[in-house]
């Protein structure tokens, strides 16, 4: 048993093997037709790919019909394309027909079909590459060039118009990496410029028909172009020693005006220009040093420097009959009574506190001066000063600090909304009208009384005259003392300034009223003093009795001018009056018209004039009174 | 697209005597006429270019006709469909050899036939364009300037007729047959299919037409090159 068993496991081995080989062969594999190309639209030829061959040997063939008719045709050459290649010549080849095409592969165990393909001869075409490259070196004005020039391919009938090639090139240089391509169209030559010199260039062309695929390129040609220098490069020499020329002259005159251009990009810095102000102090890190020498201790005079203090007297006017006057009539009685005097500086904005709207209102009266708008409110502030007054009070009256030697701080002195406008009630009394940046007052104040230093005083008074840019300077230089900022460099402040008029109007209404009357009774104030800060002390002449510096003044029964505006050249514009006790009729028009014919000659002199002029005008006046007396003027400091 | 370019503006710049205007010389409209002075070698060349524009257009025409409306999958050749072109039943030759062995006389109504056998059909795809909805604008521009080229190579070509052949007025019959091949179908896969066949035969004809025009001018020219040898 055991040896059957053996056998029959021998012979199956034998046998299993064979069997097996017998079952490998298949059918061949499906093959597949990879392309068909013509040179030249007259013949073609078609490649396939071969499947898997089934372990037998495989024979291909490939049947095609044309598309209008069902006839099969076979292959007629397979073998001068090649293997797996079909050929079709001329005669074979039809343009303008679809070729259905198929092959077939077979063996003996069966055959496979590939899947058919439609071709059109005509847009199959490839043509072959160009030929004759050449590639030359040409000269020309400009510099070297190359030439390349080819042929078509030699199949491809272009002669006759059956093809239309157009052609491609591409040249570069042998060690670069990028090609430069360029279309030249049907011709059969292309010219190639800017290049380098001393390099070997490489070209190529290729071709194609107008409906078809692109050729291979040609096998490159090589030249080799010669060195020369390019005119180029002698023009970048040329200009290169030139800007170079150029920039040496530039350094030089740089250097020459060194300190010029130096100050030009570099601009000084400006340093600080306070009096008093010590940068070593401040450098060496004492702040309190440097404020304390800053502050003047001399300011305000104390009662010990009232002696050498010129005190002028203000006019306050009293109507205690009209306690309750109107506003309006009020400014109409102010202003109207005021001259004409120069317009107002407020560069014709019209701001809330300026004079010719207060002017405006008294209809026939011309007015235009600042000094008339000035003294309403000064007269106002009289008034109010004179409530103050009548009751005893010692008034303390603020005035900026500004020690404005000239009469033409006065406007400052009164002025309160440089502090801020704080103590309303207080500065309402002698506040001045909006200080515009000519407007000058001449009241008497001197220059001592508002001295705060020692140095300001003479510092000043060149500054006054000067610019108003040094004027506002000279401010500025006192804002550290006072810890006050002023911008009064032809600035108003109308709104403060509105602000006190009015409410000083409103001050005056509720008091005792506001009236000018010429028979009002006067009442003289006089500063006593500026105290520390920065307040008029006044006191009311007829409670002190009368004080040395009446005496220049002190004639009983003395009449006083009234102050009807300044001008620009720090004059007081004084009017004439009749006596008191007379009725009301000013003559003050005349004198208006008078001083102000004579102040138009002064005013053009700029602010140099001094008060002598007024003086002059005043006595030249033809109205005048028997107790017309001016004060102030001929006894003002000048400066 | 250059080439197009170039080619078109190479005719428009040219004096075309087919469409009337000669500028300096005499136009040959009259058929009796001695006096034209257009050598038959510029006629040629002027009818060549036209030929190749009109290609150049209907192959691009067909391109987008391509990417607009059919999908990859129905690229399918024509022949497949069913849909083989109308001219082709006709008998052109169709190898070179058999078309070199053809007269000048032969070519020339072979041309003239095409052309007018194409005027009636484009207009019908004009139309059937218009029905698409979207339906590129480039595409029907481009169909409409193969109609008007067209008629003005039926007129250049005749014109050849007359100076080449000798002939009179050549008045070919219209070929009704074009017309009951080309049914109007509104269903749209099937109306797509058709105009699609119908370019692609368009471009094929266009290719004879301008194969044949170089011809008759390579065999005008002279040269051993243009006869089959």
């Amino acid at each position: 048993m055991m040896w059957r068993d053996v056998g029959v496991t021998l012979i199956l081995s034998l046998i299993l093997p064979v069997v097996a080989q017998g079952a490998r062969h298949t059918p061949p594999g499906k093959p597949k037709l990879t392309s068909c190309r013509s040179p030249d639209k007259e013949t073609f030829t078609c490649w396939w790919e071969a499947g898997s061959d089934g372990g037998r040997p495989t024979t291909y063939s490939l049947f095609y019909h044309k598309e209008n008719s069902e006839t099969v045709y076979e292959c007629p050459d397979y073998h001068t394309a090649g293997a797996n290649s079909c050929f079709f010549n001329k005669n074979e080849t039809s343009i303008w027909v679809n070729y259905n095409i198929t092959v077939v592969a077979t063996n003996a165990l069966g055959n496979n079909f590939s899947d058919p393909v439609d071709i059109d001869v005509v847009y199959i075409v490839q043509p072959h590459t160009p030929e004759n490259v050449t590639v030359g070196v040409l000269e020309d004005k400009d510099g070297p060039f190359l030439r390349v020039s080819w042929e078509p391919p030699r199949k491809a009938d272009t002669r006759s118009g059956w093809i239309t090639l157009i052609y491609e090139l591409r040249v570069k240089l042998e060690e670069a990496e990028e090609w430069e391509e360029h279309r030249a169209g049907q011709q059969k030559m292309f010219n190639i410029f800017s290049l380098h010199s001393g390099g070997v260039y490489m070209a190529q062309v290729r071709c194609k028909p107008d409906h078809g695929f692109w050729s291979e390129w040609s096998t490159a040609s090589y030249v080799i172009v010669p060195d020369y220098i390019p005119r180029e490069r002698s023009m970048w020499i040329l200009i290169a020693v030139f800007s170079a020329f150029i920039f040496l002259i530039l350094t030089w005159i740089i250097t020459l005006n060194r300190s010029s251009v130096k100050h030009c990009l570099l601009p000084p810095v400006p340093g600080p220009k306070i009096k008093g102000f010590d940068q070593q102090l401040l450098k060496k890190g004492k702040p309190e040093e440097v404020f304390n020498s800053l502050v003047v201790q001399s300011f305000p005079p104390r009662s010990t420097d009232y002696e050498d203090l010129l005190v002028e007297y203000l006019e306050v006017y009293v109507n205690e009959k009209q306690e309750l006057m109107p506003e309006g009539k009020d400014l109409q009685d102010v202003g109207c009574l005021k001259s004409k005097s120069q317009s107002d500086n407020d560069s014709g904005r019209g701001s809330c506190d300026s004079h010719t709207l207060l002017m405006e209102k008294c209809g026939g009266v011309e007015s235009k001066d600042e000094s008339s708008y000035e003294e309403p409110e000064l007269l106002q502030g009289q008034a109010g000063s004179w409530e103050r007054l009548e009751r005893g009070d010692s008034q303390v009256v603020d005035t900026p600090d500004s020690s404005d030697g000239r009469v033409k701080t006065w406007p400052l002195v009164f002025s309160p909304s440089i502090h801020g406008s704080s103590d309303n009630h207080h500065y309402g009394t002698l506040e001045m009208p909006k200080q515009h940046s000519t407007s000058e007052i001449t009241y008497s104040v001197p220059d001592h009384l508002f001295a705060t230093s020692t140095s300001f005083p003479h510092h000043h008074h060149p500054e006054y005259r000067d610019s108003l840019g040094e004027y506002s300077e000279y401010r500025r230089s006192r804002s550290p003392s006072t810890g006050v900022a002023y911008h009064w460099e032809a600035q108003h402040h109308p709104q403060a300034h509105s602000n006190f008029n009015i409410r000083n109007l409103e001050r005056q209404k509720e008091a005792t009223g506001l009236g000018l009357p010429p028979s009002r009774s006067m009442e003289y104030v006089e500063v006593q003093k500026v105290n520390q800060e920065n307040q008029l002390v006044l006191k009311p002449l007829s409670s002190h009795g009368r004080d040395p510096f009446q005496v220049q003044f002190g004639r009983a029964g003395v009449d006083y001018s009234k102050v009807n505006g300044v001008n620009n050249d720090n004059v007081l514009l004084l009017q004439r009056q009749r006596e008191m006790a007379e009725a009301g009729q000013y003559c003050d028009y005349r004198e208006k018209e008078g001083a102000e014919a004579e102040r138009y000659p002064t005013q053009q002199q700029g602010k140099t004039t001094k008060d002598g002029p007024v003086a002059t005008q005043l006595q030249e006046s033809t109205c005048l009174t028997t107790s017309g007396y001016v004060d102030t003027a001929p006894t003002m400091p000048t400066f | 697209m250059n080439n197009s370019k170039a080619l078109h503006g190479c005719v428009l710049l040219l004096l075309w005597p087919f469409q009337g205007t000669t500028g300096s010389m005499a136009e040959c409209q009259d058929p009796g006429s001695t006096h034209c002075t257009i050598s038959l070698e510029k006629l040629l060349d002027r009818a060549i270019q036209h030929a190749e524009l009109i290609y150049l257009v209907s192959e691009k025409s067909l391109t987008l006709f391509e990417e607009m409306f059919i999908p990859f999958q129905v690229r399918i050749p024509l022949t497949q469909t069913g849909n083989t072109c109308t001219t082709s039943t006709l008998s052109i030759s169709t190898s070179r050899s058999e078309v070199q062995e053809n007269s000048d006389k032969w070519l020339l109504h072979s041309i003239l036939f095409l052309i007018k056998f194409w005027i009636d059909p484009l207009v019908k795809l004009q139309t059937s364009l218009d029905r698409y909805d979207n339906a590129p604008m480039a595409l029907i521009n481009k169909t409409k300037w193969i109609s008007d080229k067209l008629m003005n190579l039926a007129q250049g070509v005749t014109i050849l007729i007359q100076k080449m052949l000798g002939e009179g007025a050549v008045m070919l019959e219209q070929n009704n047959k074009s017309l009951a091949d080309y049914p109007v179908h509104f269903d749209m896969l099937e109306s797509v299919l058709r105009d699609y066949s119908l370019l692609a035969c368009f471009k094929k004809d266009t290719h004879k037409m301008e194969t044949f025009l170089k011809l008759l001018k390579c065999r005008q020219k002279g040269g051993l090159g243009c006869s089959l040898l």
